[in-house]
């Protein structure tokens, strides 16, 4: 499956992306969310993992601008975050229905083997 | 400027907060690099990578509580001095070695001009720079330009208002309004720097705190072709006679 990474971190992004690798999936990382747009482009992701902290344009922004290009309205999104889920439960229904996001995941809470467990739920499906 | 720390009570719980926030990171990073080592049969992860996330975390942590001494005004830690900028810049550039290293920015150090000592807490102006060139270093990899290696100076030059000391790069890092909304809204917001940094960007109020305290404050400066946060400093009077 091809994801699309898109973490400020560097640190963090090397340990996801080495995680996500060595289970098979192709991975493009980026720290931006203008270089997710072109990381996107080039790739033609299967699924994207997006931290909602990004430097100068959030996470939200970048969803809204993926979703206005109609090849990628069906992308799934995977939101991995530094936010507690809970400041974004009255956005929740918007989140879902209208960004396509499908799983929201604490980071902080979520360990890699939680977090490859959600992604090959994903890949099974799109297979 | 030490008094108005103290007429402020609540700095002192934004900035907790804030590194609160700060050392989710690191304690994070930690947290899966150790997971990953767990995993992998042939141990690619190295240990060595997990202790400097491990130092960088407990730096931060010390430069805070110091930060909120000196605040405090400890009159036995509080002792200014006649400091000298090269070698505090040398030690600082020293111990962000490491985590310059992981994070793959070339970290180089800038003493050339000629300026006498300053008068500092020297302990907490290494502690300032140390916190700030942390704070910059972790944001360089996404404020920088992704094709080349990012970049980080340890400067020191002489000005008309004394001697400007901090971490320069090529990148802008902050505006004067940036750096002035940042600290109105530190504690209150998840990223008040948003336009250098995704995290709470603790290192940054820490060293400004501990500046506040030796009688400066963390300015945006401009030096050459380089954008910097940096302290102006007084010289010693006394030895700029000799």
């Amino acid at each position: 499956m091809r994801i699309l990474l898109i973490e400020p971190d560097k640190l963090l992004a090397q340990t996801y992306d080495q995680t996500l690798r060595q289970a098979g999936h192709t991975l493009s990382t980026v720290a931006t969310a203008q270089r997710a747009i072109f990381a996107a482009d080039e790739q033609k992701p299967d699924l994207v993992l997006l931290e909602l902290q990004l430097v100068s344009h959030s996470g939200i922004e970048f969803l809204y601008e993926f979703r206005s290009y109609p090849d990628w309205q069906s992308i799934p999104v995977i939101i991995l975050s530094h936010v507690p889920p809970g400041e974004f439960a009255d956005s929740w229904d918007l989140l879902k229905q209208e960004l396509g996001v499908v799983a929201y995941r604490y980071k902080p809470r979520t360990s890699l083997q939680a977090l490859l467990r959600v992604v090959n739920e994903f890949a099974t499906i799109a297979s | 400027m030490r008094a108005s720390v103290l007429t402020q009570p609540v700095l002192s719980q934004q900035l907790l907060l804030s590194v609160a926030e700060e050392l989710k990171v690191p304690l994070l990073q930690i947290a899966r690099q150790a997971e990953l080592a767990g995993l992998q049969a042939n141990g690619a992860v190295s240990l060595q990578q997990i202790q400097t996330t491990a130092d960088m975390a407990l730096r931060l942590i010390d430069s805070y509580v110091l930060g909120a001494r000196l605040a405090l005004e400890d009159q036995y830690l509080f002792e200014m001095e006649p400091v000298s900028v090269s070698s505090v810049l040398y030690d600082a550039g020293q111990q962000l070695e490491a985590m310059a290293k992981l994070y793959g920015v070339e970290l180089e150090l800038n003493v050339s001009g000629k300026y006498g000592p300053v008068m500092a807490h020297r302990s907490g102006l290494q502690a300032a720079l140390v916190s700030l060139g942390h704070a910059l270093i972790e944001a360089m990899p996404a404020i920088g330009d992704a094709k080349h290696r990012p970049r980080l100076s340890l400067s020191a030059y002489r000005s008309r208002y004394g001697i400007v000391t901090g971490v320069y790069s090529e990148v802008e890092q902050l505006t004067t309004e940036a750096l002035r909304q940042g600290k109105k809204i530190n504690g209150q917001a998840r990223q008040p720097l948003a336009t250098l940094t995704h995290t709470a960007g603790a290192g940054i109020f820490v060293a400004d705190t501990i500046l506040q305290a030796m009688n400066s404050e963390l300015t945006v400066s401009r030096h050459h072709k380089l954008y910097g946060l940096a302290a102006i400093l007084k010289p010693n009077p006394q030895l700029q006679l000799i």
